[in-house]
């Protein structure tokens, strides 16, 4: 239908087959270049580096790690240099050159298991205060490094002594409007979501979504927290508005159930924060706009102020593989233009039109 | 009987035949005239007509018209000629008779051939409707996809131009990192320490203009990059965390919510069940008639080692309640301990099927009851059968040294007597 095409397409630019599974995929800020990270079938790490030229990715640089790569961050990284922090199976945190990969720029053991995710703020221009890396592994902890300080965390959330763990599934940076200012949010696999707030060093909230959260992330780390998108297991997905906080309540949010499967990944669009997508266990991508309620925040019967979360319309979607899309990234330099990998061994360059229009 | 007509009037030309048959005080609809070739009937309670025609006419395009107490026909010859009188004259009933079958057969045929050849032409034009709409949908169909594939390629041209764009931006720096190195490593140093915090990336921009992207990267590179000193790495803490606890410790996913909330009706069920006869139990005491109490008095006693009487407050309590595991499982215990392996094994038994279905929370209940229905077993030398149990109670907890070194011995002592027979 006519009104159909108005909306936002979907449309496959490049589909790249690899010869090992890929876990993350990130664009290399500042260029046509995107970076694939994953395990290959002898149970080293792989590292790719692709350019997009004409309708296909060139291969530039391939490089083998010791262990599989799970997942990678340039949030941390000087826009000159542009070094890629990573976190692989063993546990070890590393920051490599890409020019120079042989050696890590920076290392160390930080987990006893394997890191399921990572998160960079303070570099690209983007944000204030010192660069620093956030972790989160399966043996239940958060850690908070900082590049110039060698072995040890600069902040390490664990679990108190005699508590079983949960795997720490998903971590992400935000409100780091300042130097000072700065959380970590961190979501579990119990459906847990905890938001540090690293200047006072402090759980600032908590909440618990009965289902393990996979993937988190703030519209923009570098502005006072705005919204919190969390996505879990069985195919759903929370909004928080994160500008009001009640004393009891905590944070007003407004979920959505979709894809029918777990949702993997979700990623705003750099360029407008209000927009995202997300991706799921069965193959596919959808695109949502989170419309603002016509206030944000209202007062509760005891007077203290409570926030009001707004809705989520579904823009478009699309099916792309069988197999879960497991990461997702949109280039920060070109709208609309994102990656993705999936289990089915293929990174998927996508290009979304008509975002202007929404 | 049905009234006869036999007035009628009849004129004919060449070509047809018109009969004007009165019948008053009736009302006549289609359905009362029968026409076939060779016959007409008119039935119309009370009145009946009929008329085995001279000759053969064509009744599809004979007609009759119904008018005010009378009808009056036009039946078209088949063949024209004058026929000499309306009717066949002189026909007996035999021959009568027959032509009326005759008639009514062909009548039949006739209809069915009609609704044959209908069905046909049903089927062709439903058939042609499908092909249509097909083709239509096809049409649509093939729009959509030129509109998306027409969008497809602008995007791809729009991408290039940016990418080309990038191109030229890397080559741009790196001949400004040449020309850096040309200037000193200590400048270079210097640079690369800088923090590039204040300059903003055009990414709130539309990206309408392909231009801009190229402008705003020239300005990073070759702005004179701000002295902005980077803070301090932030003091060292940790924070302690608890995770949110379940009454049973799996999430959502792992845990087997319908068995467990089944488990716990079942526990709550069983507390309430009264089974015994109140009449028997009169002269009890109050505390007596508490399966609960009487439980712990058992457990008590079997503590000193006073089995006997162990197994008479179990017995009580269960005919209390015969839905507690819990006192099958410490009365079989007992059993053991008194060697009666029999009973134990009963008891043992009888408590793994109270305790399903098998969640965490009974894992303990039903790996004692496993062992114990194991040891029982193994005292009967059926080591076959206590080798199983064992082997039950290793899968809930593998990490049972004891379980896992008797289930050893079991299995040497049946390879032992394997080889001895």
């Amino acid at each position: 239908t006519v009104a159909g095409l108005e909306r936002p397409q979907l449309v496959a630019h490049v589909q790249q087959p690899l010869s090992y599974t890929v876990f993350d995929c990130k664009w290399v800020p500042r260029s046509a270049r995107l970076l694939c990270l994953g395990s290959a079938a002898r149970g080293s790490g792989v590292l790719q580096l692709y350019e997009l030229r004409g309708g296909r990715l060139a291969l530039l640089q391939e490089v083998e790690k010791a262990k599989p790569l799970k997942c990678g961050t340039f949030g941390a990284a000087a826009l000159q240099q542009r070094f890629l922090a990573t976190g692989d199976f063993g546990g070890s945190l590393s920051v490599w050159n890409l020019e120079a990969p042989e050696i890590p720029v920076y290392s160390v053991k930080g987990h006893k298991e394997i890191i399921n995710s990572i998160d960079g703020v303070g570099g690209l221009g983007i944000g204030e205060g010192a660069p620093e890396i956030v972790t989160g592994s399966r043996d239940g902890t958060v850690k908070v490094w900082d590049p110039r300080q060698k072995d040890t965390p600069v902040a390490n959330m664990e679990p108190a002594q005699g508590e079983s763990k949960r795997d720490c599934w998903t971590v992400a940076f935000g409100n780091a409007y300042n130097q000072e200012e700065r959380v970590v949010c961190a979501g579990y696999d119990n459906g847990d979501i905890k938001l540090f707030d690293l200047k006072t060093m402090s759980l600032r909230w908590e909440t618990n979504i009965k289902n393990g959260v996979c993937s988190l992330e703030f519209d923009r780390k570098d502005v006072n927290m705005n919204k919190l998108v969390a996505t879990s297991l069985e195919g759903k997905f929370h909004v928080f508005d994160m500008r009001t906080q009640h004393p009891t309540k905590g944070f007003a949010s407004v979920s959505e159930k979709a894809h029918k499967s777990t949702i993997w990944q979700v990623r705003h669009l750099p360029q407008n924060r209000d927009i995202f997508m997300t991706s799921g266990g069965a193959g596919n991508l959808h695109l949502w706009k989170y419309e603002y309620p016509a206030q944000r925040s209202k007062k509760d019967s005891e007077g203290a102020e409570m926030g009001v979360a707004g809705s989520v319309s579904l823009l478009q979607n699309v099916t792309l593989s069988t197999q879960p899309i497991s990461s997702l990234d949109w280039s920060p330099d070109k709208k609309g233009l994102c990656v993705c990998g999936a289990f089915d061994q293929t990174v998927r360059v996508l290009i979304v039109t008509k975002l202007n229009k929404v | 009987m049905p009234v006869w007509v036999r007035e009628y009037s009849w004129r004919q030309s060449a070509a047809a035949v018109f009969l004007s048959l009165p019948l008053r005080g009736v009302r006549v609809t289609a359905a009362n005239i029968f026409c076939t070739e060779r016959y007409l009937k008119v039935s119309v309670p009370p009145f009946l007509f009929e008329a085995n025609l001279y000759a053969s006419i064509d009744e599809t395009a004979s007609t009759a018209k119904i008018g005010d107490g009378v009808v009056f026909f036009t039946l078209y010859k088949k063949e024209a000629a004058m026929w000499d009188s309306l009717t066949v004259a002189h026909v007996n009933k035999e021959e009568l008779q027959y032509l009326r079958e005759n008639a009514v057969l062909k009548a039949h045929e006739k209809a069915k051939e009609e609704t044959e050849a209908k069905k046909v032409i049903k089927q062709e034009h439903r058939k042609y409707a499908l092909e249509a709409t097909m083709k239509l949908e096809e049409a649509e169909r093939k729009r959509i996809e030129d509109l998306k594939e027409q969008e497809r390629q602008k995007v791809t041209k729009d991408l290039e131009l940016w990418r080309s764009q990038q191109e030229d931006v890397e080559k741009q720096k790196r001949v400004q990192k040449e020309g850096e190195q040309h200037k000193g490593v200590e400048q270079l140093k210097e640079k690369k320490k800088e923090k590039i915090s204040k300059t903003r990336i055009p990414n709130e921009e539309t990206s309408k203009t392909r231009l801009k992207p190229t402008k705003g990267s020239c300005s990073i590179f070759s702005e004179n990059l701000k002295e902005e000193p980077l803070p301090a790495p932030r003091s060292a803490g940790t924070i302690t965390i608890n995770f949110t606890p379940r009454v049973f410790p799996t999430a959502l996913r792992e845990s087997r919510v319908a068995e467990e909330e089944e488990w716990l009706q079942k526990q709550a069920e069983a507390r309430r069940t009264i089974s015994a006869d109140l009449s028997e139990l009169e002269d009890l005491k109050e505390e007596e008639r508490n399966p609960d109490w009487l439980k712990d008095k058992g457990n008590k006693m079997f503590a000193t080692g006073d089995y006997l009487a162990a197994v008479n407050a179990y017995n009580l309590a269960v005919r209390l309640n015969n839905k507690l595991p819990v006192l099958y499982l410490n009365r079989a215990a007992c059993h053991l301990k008194l060697r009666n392996l029999h009973k134990a094994i009963e008891d043992s038994s009888k408590a793994l099927e109270l305790l399903t279905p098998p969640v965490p929370d009974n894992e303990n209940a039903r790996v004692k009851a496993y062992v114990r229905r194991g040891t029982a077993f193994c005292q009967l030398e059926l080591y076959a059968e206590g080798l199983q149990d064992y082997e039950a109670a290793l899968k809930i907890n593998p990490k049972n040294e004891t379980i896992k070194e008797d289930a050893e011995k079991i299995r040497h002592i049946i390879q032992g007597t394997m080889q001895n027979s």
